[in-house]
């Protein structure tokens, strides 16, 4: 990696990358896509919230609340600057991406969208990125269109101008990048070909901000999710992003504590924003330690995350594309994709793959990645996918490597 | 007994607070609600010759917020317009001696500075449609985020 920080000195970081795994094997962890591990600057933030600060958020005055408002603000402050985001209220502290999304189809949604209009996604989506829209355009009577994809696993744009010519488009909703062929979207096109339309648009970035540097003002959004497991962090946080003048027009999407400025017995006044839609105590421990999570990042720097993944992915596609009877899916153009290997063998299932490279400690997903549309679209109904992170090393490949070989020989592919 | 945050002074405006209870017929008239602790306020003001002539202020808050209202009515009262456009929340805060909650108590500066927010909404609305001047609307987002 060209940093001052070594792999090696980053993987001490990770207490669970050392432990062993099935017959005394060393874990190669490579299920980053699905989620990554914790560092101990993580862990320690969390349990030190709970041993000396925890107290509920936003009321009392007593100095332990102070403090733990003071940390679980401080976060949101720490994704401001990370993202490069214009005003504080514009983020939003939810369980995680599928929350986020989920919270926009209800609260921006159901105002919004109308009998006959269209919401346009793609076919590389995750489905949390497609049953919300699922769900509203059936009880709206609206319809749920698709911008296909090429054999490379790249969006077909011609699609998305089809679509946009109707003038019925009322919301683009697309992920940055794919979770099972790492194909990286081609942002900037899609959103000059909505901006013009005037249509509002929605990114998925679960998968884009642990591993590339995202800006959120040059992107030009309307609606940003991702979440704070993929990049570190604890599970059950995430954030939704809302350009202000959308989200100020905004309905709520929880009703209960924290959200309101007076409540009456029959009617209520929202807090402002951005509580208005942080409704109940939130999961302010694991919050805390997002942010150590996001202090993490930024030491080792996004462009060095990014520079090692692509230096990782490289060399495991060349090493990879030798195994005999392997078939790897997605561009080749390093350039446009992240650190996502997706790939099958012609006769084995992937369920007997992942199962018998874990025996050597390797750890993969298999199965459809939450993506049936798309593995619909590339005509199987599972792949392998291993996926990289700062922590990963070419030995961890080599590991993958060696242990994909065990499976062409036991089934004499 | 001294204490650095309950001074005789804002416990005095506390128990006794200025200016408090309604005008018959207020040119402004603006509640506003803390939603951290439940204090609300509402504030009624009078505006004659471009000048405070009256002002009244009703609702709940604890002592921090009450002392502070009713500061902030004596302050102004009789003070043309210019001077609650200009006027900062430092100088209320001075008044009373609480500039240190600006850096100390990020919940308590909340309450000490609900009145005053209230002010400005109330006066920038009230202009705002007076004069059809949409440059209000900028201000009110201003006041509105005043902590």
């Amino acid at each position: 990696m060209q940093t001052s920080i070594s792999v090696e000195q980053i993987r001490k970081d990770f207490p669970i990358l050392s432990r062993m795994v099935r017959d005394n094997k060393p874990l190669v962890y490579l299920d980053n896509a699905s989620t990554t591990q914790k560092p101990n600057q993580v862990i320690d933030t969390i349990t030190d919230y709970y041993k000396n600060h925890n107290a509920n958020i936003h009321r009392a005055v007593y100095a332990l609340a102070e403090e733990s408002t003071e940390a679980y603000e401080a976060t949101r402050d720490k994704i401001v600057k990370f993202l490069n985001i214009k005003h504080r209220e514009e983020v939003i502290f939810v369980r995680g991406t599928t929350e986020a999304i989920n919270l926009v189809a209800y609260a921006w949604g159901r105002d919004n969208i109308m009998e006959g209009d269209i919401i346009v996604t793609t076919e590389y989506e995750h489905h949390s990125n497609i049953v919300p829209w699922q769900l509203l355009t059936q009880e709206k009577k609206a319809k749920l269109e698709y911008i296909g994809t090429d054999d490379n696993g790249e969006l077909l744009l011609d699609h998305l101008d089809k679509y946009l010519a109707t003038g019925k488009v009322k919301l683009v909703a697309f992920s940055l990048m794919s979770n099972v062929l790492g194909t990286i979207t081609d942002a900037k096109s899609i959103i000059s070909k909505c901006r013009k339309a005037g249509v509002p648009i929605l990114i998925d970035g679960a998968q884009a901000v642990p591993h590339i540097k995202v800006d959120i003002q040059s992107l030009d959004c309307d609606f940003f999710a991702f979440s704070a497991h993929k990049m570190l962090g604890p599970t059950g946080v995430g954030v939704l992003w809302v350009r202000k003048s959308v989200l100020e027009t905004m309905s709520p999407f929880h009703g209960g504590g924290d959200m309101i400025r007076e409540v009456h017995k029959y009617e209520t006044t929202w807090n402002d924003l951005p509580y208005k839609f942080e409704a109940g105590t939130p999961n302010i421990a694991d919050v805390v330690g997002f942010g150590a999570a996001i202090d993490y990042l930024e030491k080792i720097g996004m462009q060095t995350v990014r520079d090692h993944e692509v230096e990782l992915t490289k060399y495991a596609l060349d090493k990879m594309s030798k195994v005999k009877g392997i078939v790897i899916y997605g561009t080749k153009d390093i350039s446009k994709r992240g650190g996502v290997i997706s790939f099958n063998f012609h006769a084995v299932h992937p369920h007997d793959v992942a199962h018998i490279i874990d025996r050597e400690g390797v750890a993969i997903r298999s199965g459809h990645h939450c993506a049936q549309v798309l593995m619909e679209r590339m005509n199987v109904a599972a792949t392998n996918r291993a996926s990289f992170y700062i922590y990963n090393t070419k030995e961890d490949v080599d590991m993958l490597v060696k242990s994909l070989e065990k499976v062409s020989e036991l089934f004499k592919l | 007994m001294s204490d650095p945050l309950y001074t005789e002074i804002i416990i005095d405006e506390a128990k006794h607070p200025r200016n408090h209870g309604k005008l018959e017929h207020p040119d402004i008239s603006q509640h506003d609600a803390n939603p951290m602790c439940g204090d609300s306020i509402t504030l009624q003001i009078n505006i004659k010759d471009n000048t405070i002539s009256d002002i009244k202020w009703d609702g709940k808050g604890c002592t921090i917020c009450t002392a502070c209202t009713s500061v902030l009515t004596q302050l102004i009262k009789g003070k043309d317009i210019d001077y609650v456009k200009n006027l900062q929340k430092e100088t209320i805060l001075s008044e009373l001696g609480l500039e240190h909650l600006i850096q100390q108590s990020p919940i308590r500066i909340k309450c000490a500075l609900l009145s005053l927010k209230v002010l400005k909404l109330g006066l920038y609305t009230y202009l705002g449609n007076k004069l059809e001047n949409k440059d209000y609307d900028n201000l009110k987002e201003e006041a509105a985020s005043l902590y």
